[in-house]
């Protein structure tokens, strides 16, 4: 799908601790070998028990809005057409401790609310520096929320 | 409970709006320093420490050639954030003239945000790709400390009934105490509820008049020893307690679940008062950061002057606008309404309070406190006493 905020709107830069988040297709999380701790975002040292054995993993890709809110102003003047969109913070399930920023696409901004349950989607785009196709997590109103 | 330094001097630039200022960053730098120094019945080159926080434009080795110090013997600046650390830079001061490191520091900030670009913009952040520790939020649309703000307020408001109207409570407040301020940038532009609540939104919950001001504008204040502010003519301002709390990383791990919604300013509240041995009520006095109105209003409950199911009470029906407020609360107008330099602008109205010297001058003061932005860790907060 295209991007919510439009395709000029800015990318992330690729890095060892981002890469599986923005390109795998899946909910990518940080977990420990070790102790099976999950952390978002990613770093390179348990925050539980300090080995430094971690790897991603796929969540099922569900999650819950923890919070949610309208942006009328927009930062930069790519985003003017855009306003007013929803940015949001959304509990993953499957990796318990763990949010991650995204928006709510599909829907109006103002009908995002918190508690709703939501599902996984996909922005598609290109990274300019590697030519790495890039698959950004969303989030859509699950049926029923 | 004592103070083991003092403040002996405080000094300001002209306060300006947004790319106002003829003078550029540096000169407001030197000129609030210069006013501190002169107020203090210093002179510059007795000067031999400078702290600030999140400046990195205005280096205390170029200030110090500048401002002719004989010799600099302490810099420091605290880690992470920004305005948290308004009240960090006087702790970092205290230390050094308490340990013996230094005999005069300065504590400063300056800001040009027409020579430079604007803090909180988030327009410094968009050449190029988002980098690692943005890439979380950014490709989102979700990169100023007005959205991640709303986003913690939104969750508080939510959980524990919160209304539009506490969040306007602090605004009026600010605006309100600005009015006798002839030095505030909104001087003479008094707001209404009315004019609140139809003023166009930014992010919600915040309208414009929920989000502090952009300036040009300069602060400074001088901390030493109390044996030595007794050579000195004015009042010495004793700081009896300090503290800079714990949390997370700016950023993203602000939303985690640990931590959400949080302004962190529990442990600084805890550690503020168990230093100072005093409570919440005891306070005379109170300038609070607002970074954005929601904030405000979290960090009072966090730091335990009231729970979050009374705040609509505790902020409501003008309770803390004016020199006889329950809570005397910003008495300059603070960022929102007097000027925005960082923080450090109520700071210094928290010893002005002491010493008797506000335009919203709160009765008897004995307890006067300053606390830093609300929202980014490391908070920070300073407790002044009664002068001697």
């Amino acid at each position: 799908m295209s991007r919510y905020l439009g395709d000029d709107w800015i990318l992330p830069t690729l890095t060892p601790h981002n890469t599986p988040f923005f390109t795998a297709g899946t909910l990518q999380i940080q977990f420990c070998e070790e102790c099976g701790h999950a952390q978002h975002p990613p770093d390179d040292v348990c925050y539980a028990c300090q080995c430094t054995r971690l790897v991603f993993k796929a969540t099922p890709g569900s999650g819950r809005v923890e919070s949610a809110a309208v942006v009328h102003h927009p930062v930069h003047p790519v985003l003017k057409d855009r306003v007013p969109y929803v940015i949001a913070i959304v509990s993953v399930d499957g990796a318990p401790g763990c949010s991650v920023q995204g928006n709510v696409v599909g829907c109006p901004p103002e009908a995002v609310k918190i508690g709703q349950r939501v599902r996984v989607v996909f922005e598609e785009a290109t990274d300019p520096a590697s030519g790495t196709k890039l698959r950004i997590p969303q989030w859509e109103l699950a049926p029923g929320a | 409970m004592h103070g083991r330094a003092v403040v002996v001097g405080v000094g300001e630039s002209t306060y300006y709006k947004h790319g106002g200022s003829p003078d550029t960053e540096f000169q407001l730098a030197c000129t609030a320093i210069r006013n501190a120094a002169k107020d203090a019945g210093l002179e510059l080159r007795q000067l031999d420490g400078l702290v600030s926080y999140m400046d990195y434009r205005n280096s205390p080795l170029r200030i110090a050639a500048a401002l002719g110090f004989e010799e600099l013997r302490w810099s420091a600046t605290p880690w992470a954030g920004g305005g948290n650390n308004s009240s960090a830079a006087i702790q970092f001061a205290d230390a050094a003239v308490s340990g013996g490191y230094a005999h005069y520091v300065v504590a400063f900030r300056a800001l040009a945000q027409g020579q430079f670009q604007r803090l909180g913009s988030g327009s410094g952040l968009l050449a190029g790709g988002a980098p690692e520790g943005l890439s979380w939020g950014l490709p989102y649309g979700l990169l100023t400390p007005a959205q991640e703000c709303a986003l913690q307020t939104k969750r508080w408001m939510h959980d524990h009934g919160v209304s539009q109207e506490a969040l306007a409570s602090i605004s009026l407040a600010c605006y309100a105490n600005a009015q006798r301020n002839p030095r505030a940038v909104r001087h003479g532009k008094p707001l209404t509820r009315a004019a609140y609540h139809a003023s166009r939104w930014i992010v919600e919950p915040f309208h414009l008049y929920d989000c502090c001001m952009e300036n040009d504008g300069a602060a400074a204040l001088i901390v030493t020893t109390p044996d030595r502010a007794k050579d000195l003519p004015g009042k010495a301002v004793p700081i009896l307690a300090t503290a800079q709390g714990l949390g997370p990383d700016i950023g993203i791990n602000a939303f985690q679940p640990r931590w959400f919604s949080n302004m962190y300013y529990e442990n600084v509240g805890r550690t503020l008062w168990q230093r100072a041995g005093v409570r919440p009520t005891d306070v005379d006095v109170l300038q609070m950061y607002e970074n954005f109105t929601g904030p405000v209003l979290m960090a009072l409950c966090e730091m335990g002057f009231c729970k979050p199911e009374e705040v609509e009470a505790f902020v409501g029906g003008g309770a803390l606008e004016g020199p006889d407020a329950r809570l005397p609360f910003n008495t300059s107008g603070g960022n929102i309404a007097e000027a925005y330099i960082h923080g450090l602008e109520m700071v210094v109205e928290a010893v002005r309070q002491v010493r008797g010297e506000s335009t919203c001058q709160a009765r008897n003061v004995e307890l006067s406190l300053a606390v830093g932005g609300p929202g980014y860790a490391p908070g920070s907060a300073v407790l002044f006493g009664a002068a001697s």
